[in-house]
């Protein structure tokens, strides 16, 4: 099986660096996304592995040691020149979202500061997977997302596109990607304050902050549950969140503590005495249920087990 | 009914020295006083208390086989070729219609308990939260408390005071009436209306029950008074399904029912027609195991469509059954060879821990049989019971330190956060402040780590006293989700222990798989189902790669626990004092003949006989016989008169009460032949010969009965082993069997209570006695 399936993959990739080969303006575009790519790839692990994995796509542009292997197809199977246009604005793009992306995980702001640059990208991509006409009367869309194995671009973006949506940053951030929302905002400024009070009062008594900050902190909760309901909530939201919740519980120790053990002690122990009393009293005083007996007629007093045991000895 | 006459015999004295010999003290041996020692000779009816060596009286047969008398010919005649397809098709018809209304029901019963125990858990929930900062949790304590007593009461009033036969899961009770056993009540539509709100009530209320066993009962009930067409209760005759009003056709249709019922509790169609299998399989057919699967299908199906409305996903038919475990990811779960005697192991663990449970069951049944009769007791024993588990539930969930992060797909309904840190919920709560499917559900499918083995290890044992205690009250619940949530949490005990000896290995880190494992474990040694409980379990989990490992753990269980003691169901059959046939004779009981086991002398009834004898004998108090054999002289002389029919006290009713007399039929030729369609009029509540006025002219009048005695009853000769009448009546569903001697001469007469009292205890072949309850 598996040699098989090389040797199709094999074939597959001459076809596609002949594909490659074919013209010159392909040529460049080809180096240069790739050059493009190289120069990002230090930075930006993701395009760059991309690089790494697919090396019978792009080294052969570049290095053109392979160039005489390639022949070249007729221009009606190549991607025009407009395509390839959009191919080099969607890489640059990606690079920017992704550089973006990187020094947001953590702690993670991945909305607040990259929503701009996925909106753009998301543009670009838009334009490639329209089924709208470009200039010459060619639609981008078969030619770069599907006319191979491999569907590249499309797989790059998706990925992207899946970070987006698991993030949930869409709750956070107005249509169109142009600002933040508004209640996003509202909540950062809640968010803030409460960490100032934090900041304040953190040199000093820890349940001098509990006390005094608890009233922001408290609202920020409830703002919180709210948007929770809502569902408008995206990661920075629910990290942020998270980090403020730790502190106050774990670093200054502001939780609820037990304190009225003896009370509920008492009134559980009073439940669980009750039944002890139920059985006792009943079997005391409760008559006992008692059975007839009914003497079934036989023909033959065989039926005593006595009998039954002299029959089997 | 055996048919005795009240005659004293010369055999009685033999009787009473046997009966003072087999009492064998039970395990409780201490509390039963020893009346039985007291003058055996003396004919006073003897007193013991109640304990699992009984049959009681008040039980009868099914009179599953055909009346092939004269009636029933003729109207086989008459029958067009269309009107048996027609019937065949009316079948088909009624089978949907159980499914649908069980489906119905089912429905019916899983909104009304999300929602109440919604509104409960919310109103208890908001209480806790506020409480917990301003102090006084001990109110919201008394509150859940109060909440679960509320609903308890309901339900056990209902139970305790109208209608008792529907407390409990009715599993039981449905495998008595599989097995052939009329249980006076249990397929009523008062019983049915008891149940399910009984069973809302219940659960609801907080006890550690599940809402599964129940809908077998409900689905049995639904398929009894669907096929009747008609209702007593309400009065109504809908005219139609007249052909089926006996006890065969009804039979039939309970045994659909029921598999609707698990089909519809479990969302498991084939689980459910094996269940009806394994508890009816006596009395089976091709055409029937499909219709019973149709019934079973249209059910889960209508439960599916239904929920899926209601879940706002009209169409989406992903929903099957009460319970929904949830899938299992395939890849997370799979076994490995080496796991499998790590799977025996949990599955005798399972066997041992149910043995236990069904002990403890067992003498606390015991003890209300015969201390905790009266309905305001039960009433008020159910009420505590709620009541202890909210304390019990309470004190651990306050007391608990394990707090868990809220998963991002987290499905928790009602988290309690208390006294965890922000952002973190108690994780004794997700398996105490919940309805006992969603902590299933949550002990399956919860991430590694979710609870840590000291919450899992208190909640088991707590959980399983919890079980235990409730199960047997006066409340309609049942005992599937208890057992299957003490074994998925001792399961997942397991699977994080094992994790953590073997960090390895990562086969070993999903303890969801345990869970499943020692859910069906524990299930299995309590309830000791095999074949079906297997099959529920596989299609409950959507899962067709745990079908060995689960097989192979009920095995186990089901061998380990009966080394201890029965299954519950088992227990409960026989604390009922219920004549249950088991599948086969006791071994060992070879060299007993139908002449020791028949009843003897048998109250016969001539071919033509006098009014006043049959009403004489049938008003005979002390005597509730149920069938005759009719008898025809051959000769003048007093030579014993021959077997020529037997006849029910069901048709003699029918009969009294439409005069059929032989003086009345001369003077009014153009009087009304009786039909076949009058005995079904009268069926299933035949009046008690009390109420049929009966003068004292026609006490003379003749009855002529040769139209509608059965004329050919099954007969024995006298030396048949007992393992052979056993066998044709287990396999016919026999009612009567009449012991002749060689020359057709009535010498006794087998009725299910003269083979149920045998039975093989420790000291070899047992005879159960025979008692009024």
């Amino acid at each position: 099986m598996s040699p098989q399936s090389f040797s199709l993959f094999f074939v597959f990739a001459v076809l596609n660096l002949r594909g490659f080969a074919v013209s010159d303006a392909v040529n460049v575009v080809a180096s240069d996304s790739a050059e493009n790519l190289g120069k990002v790839s230090p930075l930006s692990p993701l395009p760059g592995s991309a690089v790494v994995d697919s090396p019978p796509v792009f080294t052969p542009a570049v290095g053109s040691a392979f160039l005489n292997l390639l022949s070249s197809f007729p221009e009606d199977l190549e991607i025009s020149e407009y395509c390839s246009e959009l191919l080099l604005v969607f890489g640059q793009r990606y690079v920017t979202y992704v550089d973006c992306l990187v020094p947001a995980a953590r702690p993670v702001k991945a909305c607040q500061n990259c929503f701009s640059s996925y909106g753009s990208l998301v543009e670009v991509y838009t334009n490639i997977s329209s089924d709208q006409m470009g200039p010459g009367n060619v639609s981008c869309r078969d030619s770069l997302l599907r006319s191979d194995r491999l569907m590249l671009v499309y797989q790059l973006f998706s990925s992207l596109q899946h970070i987006w949506e698991h993030s949930a940053c869409s709750s956070c951030v107005s249509k169109g990607y142009q600002s933040l929302s508004n209640d996003t905002l509202y909540f950062l400024d809640v968010l803030n304050q409460t960490i100032a009070c934090f900041d304040k009062y953190k040199q000093g008594n820890l349940t001098d902050l509990c006390s005094n900050c608890k009233s922001s902190y408290k609202s920020l909760n409830v703002l919180y549950g709210r948007k929770e309901l809502n569902q408008t909530l995206c990661i920075d939201l629910e990290d942020s969140m998270n980090m403020t919740r730790k502190l106050w519980s774990k670093n200054f120790n502001c939780s609820l503590p037990r304190e009225e053990t003896v009370p509920v002690i008492a009134v559980s122990s009073f439940m669980l005495f009750l039944p002890i009393i139920f059985y006792l009293s009943s079997f005391l005083h409760s008559e006992q249920k008692k059975r007839k007996l009914i003497h079934p007629k036989r023909a033959k007093s065989s039926t005593s087990l006595m009998n039954i045991q002299d029959k089997q000895s | 009914m055996a048919n005795i006459t009240k005659k004293v015999s010369w055999s009685s004295r033999g009787d009473e020295s046997g009966a003072v010999w087999e009492g064998t003290p039970l395990l409780n041996g201490s509390e039963r006083p020893s009346v039985s020692r007291q003058d055996p000779t003396n004919w006073r009816p003897k007193e013991i208390p109640h304990n699992e060596k009984l049959l009681s009286l008040k039980y009868e047969s099914l009179d599953y086989d055909n009346i092939e008398n004269q009636l029933f010919l003729e109207e086989e005649r008459r029958m067009s070729f269309m009107g048996f397809r027609c019937l065949e098709i009316s079948r088909w018809v009624v089978c949907g219609i159980i499914g649908i209304v069980t489906g119905l029901i089912a429905c019916l019963i899983d909104i009304a308990v999300e929602e109440l125990a919604g509104l409960k858990y919310k109103v208890i929930r908001d209480n806790i939260i506020q409480f917990t900062e301003a102090g006084g949790l001990s109110i919201s304590l008394i509150l859940w408390a109060v909440l679960n007593c509320a609903f308890v009461m309901l339900g056990a009033i209902m139970v305790a005071c109208f209608e008792p036969i529907a407390g409990g899961s009715g599993i039981p009770q449905i495998k008595c009436y599989l097995n052939g056993v009329k249980i006076p009540r249990v397929v009523r539509l008062k019983t049915l209306v008891v149940k399910v709100f009984g069973v809302i009530c219940s659960v609801v209320g907080g006890l550690a029950v599940g809402k599964e066993g129940p809908m077998i009962h409900s689905g049995a009930v639904v398929a009894a008074g669907v096929s009747q067409g008609r209702s007593t209760s309400l009065k109504k005759d809908f005219k139609i399904f007249e052909y089926f009003r006996r006890d065969t056709e009804k039979r039939d249709f309970v045994s659909a029912g029921a598999a609707a019922g698990v089909s519809a509790a479990f969302g498991a169609p084939v689980g459910g027609v094996l269940f009806s299998l394994e508890e009816g399989a006596s009395f089976w057919n091709q055409m029937l195991t499909w219709r019973i699967f149709f019934a079973s299908m249209i059910s889960t199906f209508t439960l599916n469509f239904f929920l899926s409305i209601y879940h706002k996903k009209p169409g989406e038919l992903s929903n099957p059954g009460l319970i929904n475990f949830g899938r299992f990811e395939s890849e997370t779960m799979a076994y490995n060879l080496y796991e499998i005697p790590l799977f025996i192991a949990m599955g005798a663990l399972g066997g041992m821990l149910g043995a236990l449970f069904n002990i403890l069951n067992y003498w606390l049944t015991i003890f209300r049989i015969r201390y905790v009769h009266r309905p305001c007791l039960q009433v008020m024993e159910a009420m505590l019971v709620a009541a202890v588990t909210a304390a019990v539930s309470f004190i651990m969930i306050y007391f608990s330190n394990d707090c868990q992060p809220l998963g991002p797909d987290n499905a928790e309904e009602y988290p309690l956060q208390l006294f965890c840190a922000d952002g973190e919920y108690n994780s004794m709560a997700t398996a105490f402040f919940n309805t006992p499917e969603r902590s299933v559900r949550s002990l399956f499918h919860n991430p590694p780590g979710t609870y840590n083995p000291l919450t899992l290890g208190l909640f088991t044992l707590t959980y399983f006293f919890l079980a235990c205690w409730t199960y047997g009250l006066s409340v309609s619940a049942g005992v599937f989700i208890p057992s299957l949530l003490i074994g998925a949490a001792w399961g997942r005990l397991c699977g994080i222990l094992l994790a953590s000896i073997a960090s390895t290995n990562s086969i070993w880190a999903d303890p969801g798989k345990y869970a499943l494992i020692g859910a069906a474990a524990q299930l299995g040694g309590i309830v000791r189902m095999t074949l079906s409980l297997t099959v529920i379990l596989v299609e409950a989990t959507g899962n067709v790669t745990y079908g060995f490992p689960i097989m192979l753990v009920l095995m186990t269980a089901k061998i380990v626990g009966d080394y201890f003691q029965e299954g519950l169901y088992d227990i409960h059959i026989k604390l009922q004092s219920v004549p249950f046939l088991h599948w086969e004779a006791p071994a060992t009981s070879h060299w007993l003949t139908a002449r020791e086991v028949m009843s003897s002398p048998v109250t016969c009834l001539n071919q033509v006989e006098k009014v006043g004898t049959i009403v004489d004998v049938l008003s005979n108090m002390s005597t509730n016989h149920n069938g005759f054999p009719v008898v025809v002289q051959v000769s003048d002389n007093d030579e014993p008169a021959k077997l020529c029919g037997l006849i029910l006290r069901s048709q003699l009713i029918v009969l009294l009460k439409h005069k059929v007399f032989v003086e009345l039929a001369q003077s009014r030729l153009t009087q009304r032949k009786l039909q076949l369609k009058d005995f079904r009029d009268a069926y299933p509540r035949f009046p008690p010969i009390q109420s049929i006025h009966v003068s004292q002219d026609e006490r003379e009048c003749m009855m002529d009965l040769t139209e509608f005695m059965n004329p050919t009853p099954y007969t024995v000769p006298q030396d048949t082993s007992l393992p052979r009448v056993f066998k044709l009546f287990r396999a016919l569903g026999l009612r009567h069997l009449v012991v002749v001697d060689d020359i057709n001469r009535v010498v006794g007469l087998v009725t299910r209570k003269d083979l149920a009292r045998y039975h093989l205890g420790k000291h070899g072949l047992e005879e159960l006695h025979l008692a009024q309850t």
